[in-house]
């Protein structure tokens, strides 16, 4: 088959396998590319440390419903008292005078002694059922099936959850019904999810994925053009079109394997690290390589944008800092305001939403999970005060919606991916062209 | 068909087939070169007249100098000189002309709280007032305040001027004219360090001044307010030097070990940018300070807290620890410097 | 006989077909202007076959004019045509072209023979016909031996015939040489003027720009002088030289008594000027020097003078340029 079509695909397959593989190559010999690439690895590896290292702490165990005190110091924690169905402000009142008499339990069996076992979420407006008293003062026998159910939505001892118009979680609950989760439980799994997400979005999206592309592809065509070498390249039989696509291709040859080994690094770091009863969470793969393409997208566009200004002005560092601050400024407000309009001037904002997008998919029930860390905190029906669990407020400020409205998560990824192929494909052309029309000393 | 190419005067041959504006037309066809034949039997040619009026013999005469040569801080002065008037007038350093006017812009925008102050003194309103004028957070604000100053404008500031302050004479070859003159490596690359320092201040610490004494002009401050300030402003003054310094310090640090003009350029924005950006993730998610200690800007900001006696947002650790990581990084940055310097081989790279 | 100015195509060398009639390279009245600075100024040439040297003092415009013509530039007035097509719109022709740039700026990090093949690889070689194609431009210029050796390690020389190699590969029928002499010690040069001096022997058009005129007059005696950005002369070297009528010649005899012969001499009608520089030598200006040298013989036997040398210092390329531009060749 020596057809025409096939010999001009070809003879440019062969231009760009040669400037391709000439860009990896120069890229190898320059001492700033295994700096920069080293220093990324660093950063990566001081994070994964850092996670690590929260992944083994010992979370204190906090009485977030406050049954663990005696209050009426009769070695009874109020909790036991309260099963037992004993006065627990009465020192004449404890199950030491039942019949057998019931040994006092020891306070610490009342920290902690209610797990986290929401496992829906609502959606819409129809509201769940969730929770399971898993200490079994709720469901005592003694207690009347008014006291069990004392959110009055006929089911026994369980948390109503619903969403209000306006998105806000609604919870009721009834009483002593998961009242008591367990801290550390609860802790390392909002810090988990929230370490993904940050070293995901902040790590991987912005840091690596624009600092890179700042440091190598900034000079790719012009440092060329400067020192003259541009010239043996161009006297060649081909377009310059084709020499700022194929530069960009090499550099993508050297960043995006680079990405790939750090996310796989990440992903098994965290996977065996993470918390949970199986040895390997296999179910995060799915975070971890959104976030790996979104950094691809991210370093494409960014590498096509850099080289471009690069190539339009000598000066083109000059343009490319401060988008560069912008873009940080840019990826600290989609932290908080997903939805902002003004997100979507930026290159982050849509690479994040493939990120958020992804974490709605892997974690159906992430909402949830900040807000039953939160909602912790408050006063509860005897008046207990308590704070809100560790590793909620990480977790709300690394989580956010993806920005698009009430779309589904898979739509807003396909819609992100394509606006930055757009980008890249328009500054790919813009670029081009530009570079057809300079004048090369 | 081209106004604007100079026609020139000389009347063209006769047998001519081109243009009448080209002084000499040339179709040639040369298809024996050198080698085959002598070249003799083949012999037209085209030429124009002798008009051109270039190129004559001048008599030199050798003058022999013996002035007295300047101290060496005159020379130091000069080259100074030629660094920081660049900035203003043609003739000496030519800095780029992005970076003069981001120069310009940054020095207007770094006024705005001058003008907001003005603003409240004119209309008298308390409220705006307390919120730009002139009081310890916002003293402090002026010269360390992340948003919009210490992202946007003072490391991009460093980031340009110190872009290839080093480098690039060594690109051009013309840090070789300097070390033709009696002038050390060292008070070269102490000079480059003060003028860069001073354009730096030129912003940052010019309108910190002039927002202090706008206050006292627009607010008609009497000397018990000034009392109590003034120690407020040195405190303020004070870190502003210290951030001039340390940007300084990283930038030709970084200028010196590179020979792009990019290069120290976004390394210096990388530093103080990312390590910001990962301090902040790292005490985010897993409330860990320590992070801060590798970021210039929040030592910077840390120090300049304990100085203007500011609300510390830094509590896990003392103020001491963020000065010595200051001085540390400083020291770190000037060794590569001196290092690089001493060891620069004066050639064109 | 005119090209087709209009053409534009993509850099597919299978889809482009030389203007066949066109010559090698045509400039019609071409001008480069920055700012007020003339590079170049109404340049119209043309030419095909052969070796031409370009010559011009620093900033004549010899390097503008080669940008020009490689499409690295854009003319502001003015057609270019390379092949007959126009080079900066279309690099179609660069299939057919080698250029040496000026410069010492080279990819010091890849050996010579990488950085052959790889490039040749744009011209849509394959990696194996790319490497074959490296070895044989590389023999050529006869560094072969140190093909695998990293250019920064090479002398100025050698990266000169790199460059040139470079240029040679896929036997290009236009090879631009720009100052390709530069910077070389006298054997780097004598092996490129041989090397430049064999491409022209075997028909490629070859286009060497110098400033160094003796080099110049050893490679080729077809030139193009070119002085602040103007075309100043094209031809033969001898034939420029004649026509330059009312510019004197001068000639340097070398005898013991320049004075006895100065007497004979004079009365040449021809001899306008005679001079003594020198305690031995005489130095006689003529305006027509075919019957200055008529006479000569008869004048040296008849009055039995000892000659040592008769010298024809004018008739070289500096004081050709030096009349030209009006500083009277001294």
């Amino acid at each position: 088959m020596a057809d025409k079509t096939n010999t001009i695909f070809r003879a440019l397959d062969r231009k760009a396998s040669a400037i391709t593989e000439f860009t990896m190559r120069q890229y190898r010999t320059k001492i700033s590319t295994w700096v920069v690439l080293i220093t990324g690895l660093v950063i990566i590896s001081l994070l994964m440390m850092f996670y690590i290292d929260a992944m083994q702490r010992d979370f204190e165990s906090v009485d977030n419903d406050g049954d663990s005190i005696d209050s009426d110091g009769d070695s009874y924690p109020d909790g036991q008292e309260r099963l037992y169905g004993t006065n627990p402000f009465s020192e004449l009142s404890n199950p030491g005078f039942f019949q057998p008499p019931i040994p006092p339990d020891d306070p610490s069996v009342w920290v902690d002694e209610d797990d986290f076992d929401w496992n829906e979420s609502p959606t819409g407006t129809r509201s769940v059922s969730v929770g399971y008293d898993d200490d079994g003062d709720c469901r005592t026998e003694d207690r009347t099936s008014s006291q069990k159910d004392t959110n009055d939505n006929g089911i026994e001892c369980d948390i109503e959850l619903s969403l209000s118009l306006t998105g806000e979680f609604m919870y009721d609950a009834d009483n002593l019904v998961d009242e008591d989760p367990d801290d550390e439980a609860y802790a390392k799994e909002a810090l988990h999810r929230a370490s993904i997400l940050g070293i995901g979005k902040l790590g991987f999206v912005f840091i690596i994925s624009i600092f890179i592309p700042l440091f190598m592809a900034t000079g790719l065509i012009r440092d060329e053009m400067n020192s003259g070498t541009m010239h043996y390249m161009l006297t060649k039989p081909i377009a310059r079109t084709e020499v700022f696509f194929y530069r960009v291709i090499g550099y993508l040859g050297i960043v995006w394997p680079y990405l790939i080994i750090l996310t796989l690094i990440s992903a098994v770091v965290t996977g065996f690290a993470g918390p949970g009863d199986s040895l390997f969470r296999f179910a995060e793969f799915g975070i971890w390589l959104a976030i790996l393409f979104a950094a691809m997208m991210a370093t494409l566009v960014y590498g096509m944008l850099f080289c471009f200004l690069g190539v339009m002005w000598r000066y083109g560092i000059v343009l490319a800092i401060p988008f560069a601050a912008w873009e940080l400024g840019m990826a600290l407000l989609s932290m908080g305001v997903p939805d902002a309009p003004i997100l979507r001037f930026s290159v982050i904002g849509w690479a994040l939403i493939i990120v958020d997008s992804a974490s709605l998919i892997v974690w159906p029930d992430m909402a949830l999970l900040i807000y039953s860390g939160l909602s912790v905190e408050g006063t509860d029906a005897l008046g207990f005060e308590s704070e809100e669990l560790i590793g909620s407020e990480p977790l709300q400020y690394f989580y956010a919606n993806p920005g698009l409205g009430n779309i589904s998560p898979f739509l807003s990824m396909i819609i992100a991916t394509v606006v930055l192929l757009i980008q890249a494909i328009a500054l790919l052309f813009v670029g081009g062209a530009i570079f057809k029309g300079k004048e090369i000393e | 068909m081209n106004e604007q190419i100079d026609s020139p005067e000389q009347n063209p041959p006769e047998d001519l087939s081109f243009s009448e504006h080209a002084p000499v037309t040339g179709q040639g066809r040369m298809d024996a070169a050198w080698g085959s034949k002598d070249g003799d039997e083949f012999t037209t040619a085209q030429i124009t007249n002798n008009t051109a009026s270039v190129g004559y013999v001048f008599e030199q005469i050798y003058k022999p100098w013996n002035g007295p040569l300047n101290p060496r801080w005159m020379r130091n002065w000069a080259i100074l000189r030629h660094h920081v008037l660049g900035i203003f007038r043609k003739g000496h350093r030519p800095w780029s002309l992005p970076t003069k006017l981001f120069i310009v812009i940054v020095f207007i925008a770094s006024l705005g709280d001058v003008g907001l102050t003005l603003l409240s003194a004119l209309i008298g309103s308390p409220a705006l007032h307390t919120m730009w004028g002139v009081n310890r957070d916002n003293l402090y604000g002026h010269v360390l305040g992340f948003f919009p100053r210490n992202m946007l404008y003072y490391p991009i500031l460093a980031a340009l001027l110190v872009g290839g302050i080093i480098s690039e004479d060594r690109y051009h070859g013309t840090s070789a004219l300097y070390f033709s003159r009696p002038i050390s490596r060292f008070d070269y690359v102490m000079m480059k360090y003060i003028s860069v320092a001073i354009i730096q201040a030129f912003v940052v610490l010019l309108t910190l001044m002039i927002y202090y004494f706008v206050e006292i002009l627009a607010m008609g401050r009497g000397w018990a307010w000034i009392i109590d300030t003034f120690p407020l402003f040195l405190a303020a003054f004070g870190g502003g030097i210290i951030l001039i310094i340390t940007y300084t310090s990283i930038g030709l640090g970084l200028s010196s070990v590179s020979k792009g003009k990019f290069f120290p350029g976004i390394g210096l924005v990388a530093i103080v940018l990312g390590t910001k950006t990962l301090a902040v993730l790292v005490s985010n998610l897993f409330e860990r300070d320590v992070m801060y200690l590798l970021s210039p800007y929040d030592c910077l900001a840390h120090v300049g807290q304990a100085l203007v006696g500011t609300q510390p947002t830094y509590d896990q650790y003392s103020w001491t620890w963020s000065l010595a990581s200051l001085v540390l990084m400083n020291a770190f940055f000037l060794y590569i410097l001196s290092s690089r310097v001493a060891s620069m081989e004066v050639t064109r790279e | 006989m005119m090209p087709d100015f209009h053409q534009e195509g993509q850099a597919e060398t299978t889809q482009w077909q030389p203007e066949q009639k066109a010559p090698v390279i045509l400039l019609e009245n071409v001008s480069k202007t920055y700012g007020k600075i003339h590079a170049l100024s109404g340049v119209t040439l043309a030419l095909s076959g052969g070796v031409t040297g370009i010559l011009g003092l620093n900033g004549a415009g010899k390097s503008t004019l080669f940008k020009i013509l490689m499409g690295k530039i854009k003319p502001s007035a003015g057609q270019v045509r390379l092949f007959g097509t126009n080079p900066w719109k279309n690099p179609a022709p660069y299939a057919r072209v080698g250029f040496v740039p000026e410069g010492e700026k080279m990819h010091d990090w890849m050996t010579a023979h990488d950085f052959i093949s790889t490039f040749a690889r744009l011209n849509g070689l394959t990696r194996d016909a790319a490497k074959t194609e490296a070895d044989r431009v590389l023999d050529f210029v006869g560094l072969l031996d140190v093909a695998h050796k990293q250019i920064g390690r090479f002398s100025k020389g050698m990266r000169q015939r790199t460059k040139i190699a470079h240029a040679l590969v896929c036997d290009p029928e236009l090879i631009i040489l720009d100052e390709p002499l530069q910077g070389c010690d006298p054997l780097a040069r004598t092996t490129i003027m041989n090397v430049i001096r064999e491409l022209g022997r075997m028909g490629r058009t070859v286009i060497v720009s110098s400033h160094i005129l003796t080099e110049i007059e050893r490679i080729t005696e077809q030139i193009v002088i070119l002085h602040h950005g103007r075309l100043l002369a094209l031809g033969n070297l001898h034939a420029i030289r004649e026509k330059m009528d009312n510019i004197p010649h001068r000639i340097d005899i070398g005898c013991q008594s320049p004075k006895e012969l100065a007497k004979s001499v004079i009365d040449i009608a021809s001899v306008h000027g005679i001079s003594f520089q020198d305690p031995e030598k005489l130095t006689v200006q003529t305006r027509n020097l075919g019957d200055f040298h008529s006479h000569l013989p008869k004048i040296i036997i008849d009055g039995g003078h000892k000659v040592d040398s008769i010298d024809n210092p004018d008739d070289d390329l500096a004081s050709i340029l030096g009349y030209l531009t009006g500083g009277g060749g001294m």
